[in-house]
């Protein structure tokens, strides 16, 4: 076998198995999980060809329904689900846009993406920062009624807290640490 | 001569293909080259099935079956794709 | 027959080479597309060329169920690229 593999009639079976290195390499090369993910449905579909034109067709089968459909849209349900910063705001008293902006540009070489999650008043809202259900709250302070009103963001997470604090000025909001101080061994 | 035929509608069909996939390297808009690529992907890939069909019609069943499933998937995933890149088209950074 | 495959193999580069240059995630998911179809195009005439039943069953399979992988996952790109904006 390993013979005629090498005679000039095979020469494409060697042409097309070196497509899998070279795809696997350009699987590890990328950044972005998302691409990441395009990237491994290109491998499958490229592992498949491979198997089948060495005579596996079962193992081909089986790479593109389960290597290449199941595990990708699992890690693709996997990566939308975990890469996300949930930020509780206050239903009618939405903050500006120019705010959000600022909010993710730090947030986007970790391609983390911002969620807002809506709730009627600011008894709900620390509520669910306390029950973990958001990472952070966003809300105006009522007390001070001056031109534009004062928005002040909590985390309860100290990564985010480090990742948000040197990209925000200041003079806009206020990122207030929860309730107990913030210390490493305090992480989620 | 029937030979011939199959071998003629299998380089159509390349042709299809190399002239569908080349417009991808540009830096042309996405439904552009969807367009061009769900055209000639699916015109070729069927062409090229039908040269297989004449080179072997004791499959036909199966390449039959390709033939249809090639024609309706790809002209579904060609709708979907569009569909979803269209709204994520002006609010991506890059 | 090896000619057509060669070309074939060629014709696959071209989608490979974009998905690693293009940095937009619909261009990366066209090429993904491209190859699907193009690599299952290939398993089928290798079938016929060694004339083997069983793996043209196995292309005219990845044919059908790779595009439906490949709409699953565009719908669920979709979706991560909606949720950064807030619709009320």
């Amino acid at each position: 076998m390993m013979n005629d593999l090498w005679n000039e009639e095979n020469l494409y079976i060697v042409a097309i198995a070196v497509l899998l290195p070279l795809t696997a390499g350009l699987v590890i090369v990328q950044v972005n999980p998302y691409y990441a993910l395009v990237m491994r449905g290109i491998l499958g579909a490229v592992a498949a060809l491979v198997y089948a034109l060495f005579g596996a067709a079962d193992v081909a089968l089986t790479e593109a329904l389960v290597g290449t459909m199941l595990s990708i849209t699992l890690y693709a349900i996997a990566v939308r689900s975990s890469l996300i910063m949930r930020l509780g705001i206050i239903e009618p008293d939405l903050p500006p846009e120019d705010l959000l902006q600022t909010l993710r540009q730090p947030l986007r070489p970790y391609h983390l993406r911002l969620e807002l999650v809506p709730y009627p008043d600011q008894e709900s809202l620390q509520a669910a920062l306390e029950g973990k259900e958001v990472h952070g709250i966003c809300f105006s302070q009522a007390a001070v009624k001056t031109p534009a009103p004062q928005y002040e963001i909590q985390t309860r997470v100290p990564r985010l807290y480090q990742i948000l604090s040197g990209h925000l000025p200041l003079e806009k909001m206020a990122i207030l640490n929860p309730a107990p101080p913030l210390t490493p061994a305090n992480s989620l | 001569m029937i030979d011939g035929l199959s071998y003629g509608l299998m380089i159509v069909g390349l042709i299809f293909w190399f002239w569908g996939t080349l417009p991808l390297v540009g830096d042309r808009s996405v439904l552009f080259k969807l367009h061009s690529l769900s055209v000639s992907d699916t015109l070729g890939s069927m062409s090229m099935i039908a040269g297989l069909l004449l080179k072997i019609p004791r499959e036909w069943p199966l390449l039959v079956l390709a033939l249809i499933s090639l024609a309706i998937w790809n002209t579904v995933l060609g709708y979907v794709l569009a569909y979803c890149s269209y709204r994520g088209e002006g609010e991506d950074d890059e | 027959m090896n000619g057509i495959i060669i070309a074939m193999l060629l014709a696959l580069l071209i989608p490979i080479y974009e998905a690693y240059r293009d940095s937009h995630i619909w261009q990366k998911m066209l090429a993904f597309a491209s190859i699907a179809t193009k690599t299952s195009m290939m398993i089928l005439v290798v079938s016929v060329l060694r004339d083997d039943w069983m793996i043209g069953v196995v292309g005219v399979l990845i044919l059908s169920v790779g595009n439906a992988a490949l709409m699953l996952l565009a719908h669920v790109i979709k979706r991560s690229d909606e949720a950064g904006l807030y619709e009320p």
